[in-house]
């Protein structure tokens, strides 16, 4: 029997809109209970991040930083580590591109790409101990990198207060990234273009990352899905003993695949500090890391949905902001949305019909290949 | 009146397997009763529809005259009926004390659990049944021993009466077998009843007052121990039926490809597993190595592909060692390897059949380019292999998880065979699977071997290891016990005697047929 569920892509996105449906009644609802007035507050909630040009600039600003994220944490679940060191690795990388941003006598040209390049650097060596730890010693992947955060969070202060702390202010904060370093608005100098050019540049701040954006989501796509690391990778998640006893290196892939995620977490502190805060600054990514592993989990560990996952969480992000300035209710309901949301799609059998219509060709296939064999 | 009787008992699990089948079975209050049979046989299984983890499809179970039906493991201890498993259900994180009263604590005024009192219960059980354990100490820092006599203490403060040990000393130093066996002797003194599965025919000699012996999910007979010998026993063990031959053509085997020399493996608990193994393995031949689960066939296995770290000895093939070195590189020398648990080795089943196809090659031409996997060439590759083969599936691209069982087999069989093997380590190639998938692999097995294909075959089947091999040694206990020089010439008997240990051919004997 063909139909369009026949489709896994379709499956799952259908799964995805069911889990959001319910996710957002869930939400109204309790909007309804705490608030006076709770028509409008959720529609600020619901159409806030589109209603200015502003803020659609922080939606998708916020989405950039969240697709790094969400694709650093694809990598290292797909081999089945719970590695979860993103948010000391970001406010790291942050720090090092915001220093030779700032203080890197070069041109612009060579100075932008090499600040990149030493968040890049800082994340993966600092998820280099945890993975050698995991991989060598069986230390739990998921506990020396929590700590890890803590230790970073720690030294980002120490580092910031000492040595980059702008003097005379009162805030923790280093001086700020000069003009030439910041990143230019994304759309391209043409003269049919320029009034919208103008206009985005104005109010937003959406850089050319959007494309580095879009590149590292092919790239993480390429590397799971086309290579032989990308086969290594899956394979040990799949099954350690299995790709043991094939003669994969368990360990060096586990290693490399936590180091390899690096190269993402760095992007996202680089995109936020150069973007974003343009200045290194206390609290600059607070409970950002985390927001990875929603994501990847929303968008079952494939690359490809990262985007779509990550618009929705910065849309839901920013739509709590506004809400939360227009009206009496605070922005944590975006939380108890979030919550609702993964829920529904990591407990399987809560949406029943959509899992049936899921096993039925799985099913079928299975008795196909027992038919055949009477 | 029998204490407990188990009546007609079958039990058919839902892949068709029939673990039990019409099984009559009955225990006296206050003996020792040992329940043998190889692996496979039903003993487990029986076991564990007496304690209620699983259900029987038919049957009966009287205990005192009275009939009963537990639902669940539950239901068998408020009839005090206890079991220790194998694999021991403790949680290592908590103190002996905490595991034994675990689910029935001692409560201070109906709230806080009493430790002092979880402590005092321990001890107390302890020095009663001289079942020796520190109640105040961690699980996870005591030694296998002493796990195993808190999983009895923890039976017995269920007020177990029956208790059923499942192979209990096949983890055990020989001195704590000595150990448990005198903790079993004080507890039937204090009128307890215990029911003790093994397949070591010297400890049930030594223990048991009768012995019921299993063998393929059927109840050969139960008898008082004082009036058989162990090659009785081990008779009514191994006889079988006769398995249908499969052509084999003779030819002559060819050039020595693999040598195994006073090889060791000594397990992480300290036990001597592998007690210097020696062997040579010749091309075209089946090497059968025949002997009862837990001898070290497994280990053996693991340590020859590159699993498991050795202990000492050396193993060549084609003159180079390839002891402790990783998997990858023993591949590399053309040693393919059939393991014996499919689904924790051999696959991964959410992963799909042409990856499962290309585990130990996805690195080689043509199926990449460089940095890049060329799927179209795997699609070629397990697709070819699905054909050849005859791997019942509608497409490549579905997972693992989606063929049968004798499906499964044949992915890794073509897998294994296809890596143009020169040496092939065959572990229960056909276990838990249809008769046709069986009965195909054995004749890929003979058909490498014709070849020229160098085959190590180790099956708790003895049927398989009689019908396919050129040649057989038994492994008891970690060691070679018995050289077949000629398979064909050996009998079932003779082999069970070896196997079991009663018998033993000298190391000279044994050096000239090698």
């Amino acid at each position: 029997m063909k139909n369009i569920f026949n489709s896994k892509n379709v499956r799952s996105l259908l799964r995805i809109v069911l889990a959001l449906a319910i996710g957002l009644t869930f939400g109204f609802i309790i909007t309804l209970i705490v608030s006076d007035e709770p028509i409008q507050a959720y529609q600020a909630f619901l159409f806030g991040p589109v209603s200015q040009l502003n803020r659609i600039g922080d939606w998708l600003e916020e989405s950039l930083t969240l697709i790094f994220l969400g694709l650093a944490i694809t990598i290292v679940f797909s081999a089945k580590q719970f590695y979860i060191g993103l948010e000391g690795q970001m406010i790291l990388a942050a720090m090092a591109t915001g220093t030779v941003a700032i203080y890197f006598p070069a041109p612009a040209i060579i100075r932008v790409p090499a600040a990149i390049l030493a968040g890049m650097v800082v994340s993966v060596l600092w998820a280099l101990i945890p993975a050698i730890l995991k991989a060598y010693l069986g230390a739990s992947e998921l506990v020396t990198s929590l700590m890890f955060n803590t230790i970073a969070l720690r030294l980002f202060q120490y580092l910031l207060r000492n040595f980059l702390q702008l003097p005379d202010t009162s805030g923790v904060m280093s001086e700020r990234i000069p003009e030439d370093a910041r990143l230019r608005t994304f759309i391209p100098n043409l003269p049919f273009l320029e009034n919208i050019r103008n206009a985005w540049a104005k109010s937003t701040s959406v850089s050319w990352m959007v494309y580095v954006a879009i590149a590292a989501v092919g790239l993480a796509y390429i590397i799971l899905y086309k290579t032989k690391f990308g086969y290594e990778i899956r394979a040990v998640g799949a099954n350690e003993k299995f790709a043991k006893y094939g003669g994969i290196n368990v360990k060096r892939t586990v290693v490399a695949s936590i180091l390899v995620s690096g190269i993402f977490a760095g992007l996202a502190g680089s995109h936020l500090v150069l973007a974003i805060t343009e200045r290194v600054v206390q609290g600059m990514a607070f409970g950002f890391g985390f927001e990875g592993i929603n994501i990847a989990i929303l968008s079952s560990n494939n690359p490809l949905a990262v985007p779509i996952a990550s618009l929705f969480y910065g849309y839901l992000r920013v739509g709590s902001d506004v809400m939360e300035r227009a009206s009496d209710v605070s922005r944590e309901l975006v939380f108890v949305v979030q919550a609702a949301v993964l829920l529904l799609l990591t407990a399987e059998r809560l949406l029943p019909v959509v899992q049936q219509v899921v096993t039925t060709d799985e099913e079928e296939a299975a008795q196909l290949e027992k038919g055949s064999v009477k | 009146m029998p204490l407990v009787e188990m009546r007609d008992i079958s039990k058919i699990y839902d892949n068709g397997v029939v673990a039990n089948d019409h099984v009559d079975f009955s225990i006296e209050k206050g003996e020792i009763h040992a329940l043998v049979g190889e692996n496979g046989a039903g003993k487990s299984t029986l076991m564990k529809v007496l304690y209620g983890i699983v259900q029987p499809t038919e049957g009966q179970i009287f205990l005192n005259g009275k009939e009963v039906s537990f639902r669940s493991s539950l239901d068998a201890i408020d009839e005090k009926i206890g079991m220790v498993h194998q694999n021991f259900m403790l949680i290592p994180s908590f103190s002996v004390a905490g595991n034994v009263v675990l689910g029935k604590e001692p409560l201070q005024d109906n709230k806080l659990i009493d430790e002092k009192k979880s402590i005092e219960i321990t001890q107390e059980l302890s020095n009663k049944y001289g079942l020796n354990v520190f109640p105040e100490a961690i699980v996870d820092s005591i030694n296998v021993g002493m796990r195993q006599r808190v999983e009895i203490i923890k039976m017995l403060y269920r007020e177990a009466e029956i208790l059923i040990m499942d192979e209990p000393t096949a983890v055990l130093t020989p001195q704590e077998t000595q150990d448990l066996f005198n903790a079993i002797h004080k507890l039937v003194d204090q009128g307890k009843t215990v029911i003790f599965i093994t397949h070591k025919l010297r400890e049930v000699k030594e223990i048991s007052d009768r012995v019921t012996v299993m063998r393929l999910g059927k109840m050969i007979g139960t008898v008082d121990t004082k009036d058989v010998t162990r090659e009785q026993i081990a008779n009514m063990m191994v006889g079988r039926e006769v398995f249908l031959d499969i052509d084999k053509p003779k030819i002559k085997r060819g050039e020595k490809r693999m040598t195994v020399n006073d090889l060791t493996f000594v397990s992480e608990t300290g036990k001597p597993v592998l007690r210097g193994v020696d062997f040579n393995l010749y091309s075209g031949e089946i090497l059968g190595i025949a002997g009862v689960e837990g001898n070290g066939q497994t280990e053996l296995v693991e340590v020859i592909t590159g699993l498991k770290k050795a202990s000492g000895g050396d193993v060549k093939v084609n003159g180079k060692e390839i002891l402790n070195r990783t998997p990858r590189e023993i591949r590399m020398m053309k040693v393919a390897h059939i393991p014996e648990d499919r689904l924790t080795n051999g696959v991964a089943v959410d992963a799909s059949i042409k990856e499962n196809l290309i585990v130990d090659r996805y690195f080689k031409k043509p199926l990449n380019k460089g940095l890049l996997m060329d799927y179209k060439e795997v699609d070629k590759h397990s697709n070819a292999l699905i054909k050849q083969f005859s791997i019942k599936t509608p497409d490549g691209k579905l997972p693992v998880s989606s063929l049968s069982g004798g499906n499964m087999q044949k992915v890794v069989v073509a897998r294994e065979l296809s890596s143009d093997p020169y040496v092939l380590i065959a572990s229960q190639p056909t276990r838990g699977i249809d008769v046709g998938a069986t009965e195909y692999i054995r004749k890929e097995l003979v058909k490498y071997r014709t070849e020229g294909v160098a085959v190590l075959l180790v099956s708790a089947d003895l049927g398989e290891i009689m019908s396919l091999s050129d040649r057989i040694v038994t492994l008891y206990e970690g060691k070679i016990t018995g050289v077949f020089p000629d398979a064909s010439k050996a009998t079932e008997k003779e082999l069970g005697l070896y196997m079991l240990g009663i018998k033993e051919q000298t190391a000279e004997e044994m050096e000239k047929k090698l």
